[in-house]
């Protein structure tokens, strides 16, 4: 291994480790390791600024211009923010899908990751056959997870429909996907399987993480198991809950590639969210303009960042518990 | 003296390096094409026939080709032209005007031979006095049907029209429905057109060319009284149950399955392309051998203005991008394709029209009728060239694709509606 050393005044080569340590005890030093900090800081720092920094001022940027082929732009102001706001029906109409999507979908995938992960926690039988089986979805590309649920759904032959006709209830038949009133649920369906495990895996792990001693303690005090779970296990892990949640939110505010492969936002824009409409604007619209799908990217980018902020002081602990 | 000969061997070493160094630079010469029809055997096998033509006429040449699918390979692109990169040659349907306004196509007019292209097919790709595509695919929108289940029904069509009447149809659909048939397969899974066919094909019968053109260009209202007699005869085939319950979901490729494996149907609206799947063997997706297949023009609408019209469509064709290195490479490509010898070729092994120049009658073997039907069918045609999706741009395209191709035949929406939201993306007054 390679040390990263320097000469000092004295001549003596020190560890850059060292002149760190060094700079922290005091001010002279700290103004000597400034070159050790950039050295270390410098490659994140600009990858960070290339690969994430960059495209989001970029796309603000593109927002106020037409953005042409071969590097031809023109500036337009705001014009592309007013007829974003006050004549674009199908961004409102992807909006309030996303929104449905964001608002619901965290729910069922943290409560029924929580309620999996209780499962596995109880000891149910063949637990641990149960605990691969409800993970392997996350592991299944997006890609195959549509394909599988596109044949779920499929009308004439699809799972779903072949047991409502086994049962008797072929007048609840239903195309799934190719109906606005069912499509964005089917699709809330599927996501929310795949991301299950995920969230089970982590629920699991906190509640492993919590004190013996405290659940010891509520069972001698003769509190039953669903009072437990209530006013023990949940509170106790509810950190954990809460950034599932949060992260949950975010990744649904931005959800594509399901539905992308699904219904493409179809019937109707019944399934349209605001990633598949830039996409659209972006590439299907017969413009190779990216100044107005820059816009929505602009303001959803905005929307989502305000989101993320309001749940993060809402679910803020306000007491710090101490085990 | 000495001196002087060293020189003389100096430059011929410099010689000898610079050609040396210049042959393996020629013999880089790479030609590229992006393509879609990944799936189509018949068409790779002529386009890379056409490739390995070129490359046996210069040693110096290899034609790289990149197969897609459609869709990846309309997105690639986009990335790649923003870019400034791209192939030399790439697959264009004309519907991408965008790639015209954008300055990313070169013009061809003087690299292509079009003595042997048909002059209606050079038209689709003609654009402010130029030509920008090289017109390989053509087709005109058919009515396949099963002779079968037709005359099970008790109908019967032929010639001269080969079509039956704007009632007769509509019983036609009813009766199919009560006995359990799907009256007209379709499905818009995968695409963004198919749900449209009936409807713009009757649109086109109504209306006659004229005012047709203008519907598409935005000069006609949607709220037409001609307009809606037609979506509202279209509701209410969709009510009588004309198309298949997974319409909404049902992919290109299931539908031709649907129509001539399982379970069936009794027509089937589509591109004369159909056969390029079609007339695959029945284990790679084609239609049985013993399939009766038969072909009908759309239903005369009662005061049609043009009964006998139907949509002529350039489709599948090939570009060279403007920033290509190679563009007589490229020209000597499109050229080897255009001539009467590889337009027969494409005829008799993809089965489908095309924009070449090519004799029909010259085609042998088992599909031979099948021209002399499809001959037949067309023989009183009146062309209206360009699909819907050809004039449609942005919202209107996007209105199109939701309402017209989806959402109304698959009965999500009444025909007031659907003219509602057509007229609000499309008409301009």
């Amino acid at each position: 291994m390679t040390a990263i050393t320097a000469t000092s005044e004295n001549g003596v080569r020190t560890s850059a480790f060292a002149r760190l340590r060094e700079a922290l005890r005091g001010d002279d030093a700290l103004t000597t390791a400034w070159g050790a900090v950039i050295v270390f800081v410098t490659p994140a720092l600009l990858t960070y600024a290339a690969f994430t920094a960059y495209p989001v001022i970029r796309t603000f940027w593109n927002s106020v211009h037409i953005i042409r082929p071969g590097g031809r732009t023109e500036f337009v102001g705001l014009d592309h923010y007013v007829e974003l706001f006050s004549n674009d029906d199908i961004f409102f109409r992807a909006v309030s899908n996303t929104l449905t999507w964001a608002g619901v979908a965290p729910l069922i995938d943290v409560g029924v990751g929580l309620l999996l992960a209780l499962c596995l926690y109880a000891k149910v039988p063949f637990a641990r056959v149960f605990r691969v089986a409800w993970f392997t979805p996350v592991l299944i590309s997006y890609v195959v997870v549509a394909i599988l649920w596109m044949w779920i759904y499929n009308y004439d032959w699809g799972v779903a429909n072949m047991l409502l006709r086994s049962v008797g209830l072929q007048e609840w038949q239903q195309t799934w996907i190719g109906h606005p009133d069912t499509a964005l649920w089917s699709l809330i369906f599927a996501h929310a399987w795949k991301w299950a495990g995920f969230n089970m895996v982590v629920c699991l792990a906190a509640i492993h993480a919590l004190p013996r001693e405290v659940l010891e303690a509520a069972e001698l005090d003769n509190c039953g198991w669903f009072q437990k779970l209530i006013f023990i296990i949940v509170p106790m892990i509810r950190p954990t809950l809460v950034n599932l949640l949060i992260l949950a939110f975010i990744g649904k505010m931005r959800v594509f590639d399901l539905v992308w492969i699904m219904t493409g936002g179809g019937p109707m824009w019944s399934t349209e969210t605001v990633s598949t409409y830039v996409y659209k604007r972006a590439f299907e619209w017969n413009t190779f303009d990216l100044g107005y799908p820059s816009t929505v990217a602009a303001i959803w980018f905005i929307v989502v960042l305000c989101c993320v902020l309001g749940l993060t002081w809402l679910f803020r602990q306000r007491d710090r518990l101490e085990y | 003296m000495r001196q002087t000969r060293s020189w003389i061997a100096a430059a011929a070493l410099a010689g000898a390096t610079l050609t040396g160094a210049a042959v393996p630079a020629q013999a880089e010469r790479e030609l590229t094409l992006w393509s879609h029809w990944a799936d189509h055997e018949t068409k790779v096998a002529f386009v890379e026939k056409a490739a390995r033509e070129l490359e046996s006429r210069h040693a110096d040449v290899t034609v790289k080709i990149t197969w897609y699918q459609k869709n990846p390979l309309y997105a690639a692109l986009q990335s790649a032209l923003r870019a400034g990169q791209g192939p030399d040659i790439f697959y264009l349907d004309p519907d991408r005007t965008e790639y015209i306004d954008n300055g990313l196509l070169l013009a061809l007019d003087d690299l292509v031979n079009w003595a042997n292209v048909f002059g209606w097919a050079r038209s689709a790709w003609q654009h402010d006095g130029k030509t920008w595509g090289f017109p390989l695919e053509a087709s005109t929108v058919e009515w396949y049907y099963n002779r079968g289940l037709l005359a099970q029904l008790g109908y019967e069509v032929g010639p001269p029209h080969f079509q039956l009447s704007q009632a007769d149809f509509r019983a036609l659909v009813e009766k199919a429905t009560s006995e359990g048939i799907t009256p007209i397969v379709q499905g818009v899974g995968d695409r963004p057109y198919p749900g449209a066919y009936v409807t713009h094909e009757l649109l086109l019968k109504k209306l006659g060319k004229d005012d047709y053109g203008k519907l598409l260009s935005g000069g006609l209202s949607f709220k037409d009284p001609r307009v809606l007699e037609v979506f509202g005869y279209v509701e209410d085939l969709v009510k009588a149950g004309a198309y298949p319950k997974s319409f909404s979901t049902l992919k290109l490729g299931e539908s031709h399955y649907y129509f001539h494996t399982k379970p069936g149907g009794v027509v089937f609206p589509i591109g004369s392309w159909y056969t390029s799947r079609a007339f695959n063997p029945p284990d790679k997706g084609g239609q049985p051998d013993d399939f009766p297949l038969g072909m009908m023009n759309g239903p005369a609408m009662d005061d049609g203005a043009c009964n006998a019209c139907k949509t002529n469509n350039v489709a599948g064709s090939f570009v060279v991008n403007a920033a290509t290195a190679h563009p007589e490479l490229a020209g000597e490509f499109l050229n080897i394709l255009a001539t009467p010898e590889y337009g027969n070729l494409w005829l008799s092994t993809v089965l489908v029209q095309t924009g070449i120049k090519a004799d029909t009658s010259k085609i042998t073997g088992p599909y031979s009728d099948y021209f002399k039907t499809l001959e037949a069918v067309n023989e009183n045609a009146e062309y209206f060239f360009g699909t819907p999706l050809q004039f449609f741009k942005g919202k209107c395209r996007e209105t199109f694709e939701q309402v017209m191709n989806t959402g109304f035949p698959a009965g999500l929406v009444d025909a007031g509606t659907a003219t509602d939201m057509m007229n609000d993306g499309c008409f301009t007054g």
